[in-house]
């Protein structure tokens, strides 16, 4: 929120400088079907610019963030005791995105400096909230950035957190297209995709949307009547179980 | 032919659910073991979240004891008095492993202690199998004919109070170590979250010298009892039931455990036992390497604990 009321402030005091942004997604809801393997969203834009717009000599960078709903994430770490590897330090991370994701041209590291990037907070590091300030030795630190580094490592080794640096096209110099490659085990809940324009560096402009990912018909039914009619769903898969069983010794019956 | 699975959130091949719930089966009905050892692993490395892998697999698992345990009783292979017992016994150990389970959470490492100690015990079994059953395979191959169980042949725990006859199984025994057996069984298979099958088949055949084939049908009424209870607790509790996974992996299933009971009773009881105490060694390695091998990244996901 602060970010954006910065922003509002720098543009307030400059109307001269405002490019704007506008955007569309190719869905706002992706419904889960028997058939869902995962879904593409992309998000079109369009930097607009007017007579008053000083000219940007290195062109736009776009920067899209997409947050998934969050959840707890438990870290743990295993360490060797006697000849057994057990489990000797968990760690909850809670309000995780279970799906993000940054879009980009290129690197960020080459679209604006580090500062920069901490200010806007862009990077999947700052989608994980911010370290409990309760324990500040040296040691806890060090071992709370091994367990966020690890979370981050994990996170993107199974496709919950992306890095896609070579995502964002410019179809033309002010027009450009991303396209979010939705994982099948993303979870269902709403989205929030960021779009950020930058010019030399500097931030000019954010602009937020969001999509719906969500069950619907069959799955729908099955995820609901799981949840909320528990004990009779047990009971209809317990009548499954037991006649499916029954049928395969009726069918393969030789006496 | 992707299947997007409701509860497990994610879509995984239909004709690999069926395959693996077949193969399943297959182990299930030929030597009474659940399976729910090997497919809950299988199911969390296709990518099931945990808590759906051990919920759907005790679906799986109970549809296929009812198919194998139909099939053995049919051929009289089936000891229900045994059977009934074992399983009042398990419910004592489920009690007792569910009130453990929720203070050794607080306490931490207990249940890495349980693993390796269980660990210990089913290689333990597994290698007093081999030796034993390769013992005899040699010594019928030199034409020695087994000593058949004779009638007042009885160890000292059989000779317990409450004693009671099992004409099916061929045996009168105290009911005191068959209870206990029961309970240890429910037991860690409330603990370690796995079926206690591949420990009442040795201790059934061993301990009690129950001929092999009523074993297999026994331990499988023993497993279906037992699952059909966990199913019911899995949907209400943890609600990480999902039908659809549960419904592929049983198709399979039952077919597999029909293919496995007629295999399984073709063998002779020394074959049975060694390929029984290969899958227990086997069983035993799998698990030891979970916690003997060094990790290949020290960190890890607790995907158990994730919340959706």
């Amino acid at each position: 929120m602060r970010r954006f009321f910065a922003l509002f402030l720098l543009f307030a005091a400059s109307p001269a400088v405002a490019e704007d942004l506008v955007l569309t997604l190719s869905t706002r809801e992706v419904a889960i079907t028997s058939t869902y393997t995962g879904a593409d969203i992309t998000v079109f834009g369009l930097i607009e610019r007017d007579a008053n717009t000083i000219a940007r000599a290195g062109g736009y960078d776009i920067v899209v963030e997409v947050r998934g709903p969050a959840g707890d994430v438990v870290v743990q770490k295993k360490d060797r005791l006697g000849p057994i590897w057990l489990t000797t330090a968990r760690k909850r991370f809670s309000k995780v995105p279970l799906f993000s994701a940054i879009l980009s041209a290129r690197p960020l590291a080459e679209i604006t400096d580090e500062a920069t990037r901490g200010r806007l907070k862009l990077g999947l590091v700052h989608f994980l909230p911010e370290p409990a300030p309760d324990d500040q030795s040296p040691l806890a630190e060090r071992e709370a950035a091994a367990f966020r580094d690890a979370l981050i490592r994990l996170r993107r080794i199974d496709q919950a957190a992306l890095i896609l640096d070579n995502s964002v096209t410019m179809v033309r110099p002010n027009l450009f297209s991303a396209k979010i490659p939705l994982p099948a085990t993303a979870p269902t809940g709403l989205y929030l995709v960021h779009v950020s324009v930058l010019s030399g560096g500097v931030p000019l402009k954010t602009v937020q949307a969001g999509f719906v990912v969500r069950k619907v018909g069959f799955d729908a039914f099955i995820a609901n009547a799981a949840r909320n009619d528990a004990a009779l769903y047990g009971l209809v898969t317990l009548l499954m179980a037991i006649s499916l069983g029954w049928m395969a010794n009726a069918i393969f019956r030789r006496d | 032919m992707q299947l997007y699975l409701p509860i497990a959130e994610l879509p995984l091949n239909l004709f690999l659910l069926l395959g693996m719930g077949g193969a399943i089966g297959f182990i299930s009905g030929m030597f009474g073991v659940g399976g729910g050892f090997l497919l809950t692993p299988l199911l969390i490395f296709v990518g099931v979240p945990a808590p759906v892998a051990v919920a759907s697999s005790s679906v799986h698992i109970a549809a296929s004891s009812v198919t194998g345990a139909l099939t053995y009783w049919r051929r009289g292979a089936l000891d229900l008095k045994l059977g009934l017992v074992l399983v009042a016994g398990g419910l004592i150990g489920t009690l007792l492993g569910v009130a453990f389970f929720n203070q050794m959470r607080k306490l931490g490492y207990l249940d890495l202690i349980i693993s390796f100690s269980y660990v210990t015990l089913l290689m333990f079994v597994g290698c007093l199998m081999i030796v034993e059953s390769l013992d005899s395979l040699l010594k019928r191959h030199r034409g020695k004919v087994m000593a058949a169980r004779r009638p007042g042949d009885h160890r000292w725990y059989e000779h317990l109070p409450f004693k009671m006859r099992f004409s099916r199984s061929k045996m009168s025994t105290s009911l005191i170590p068959l209870v206990i057996l029961g309970s240890i069984i429910g037991f860690v298979g409330t603990v370690l979250g796995i079926g206690g099958g591949f420990l009442v088949v040795p201790a059934l055949i061993y301990l009690f010298r129950v001929p092999t084939a009523i074993v297999v049908g026994t331990s499988l009424f023993q497993i279906l009892a037992t699952m059909l209870v966990a199913t019911f607790l899995h949907a209400v509790y943890s609600q990480a039931v999902d039908i659809l996974l549960a419904l592929t992996l049983v198709t399979g299933g039952v077919i597999g455990a029909q293919f496995g009971a007629r295999t399984g009773q073709t063998l002779k009881g020394e074959e049975f036992r060694l390929l029984l105490a290969l899958l227990i060694l086997s069983v035993g390695i799998r698990f030891s390497i979970d916690i003997v091998i060094e990790p290949a990244d020290h960190f890890a996901i607790n995907a158990t604990e994730l919340e959706r």
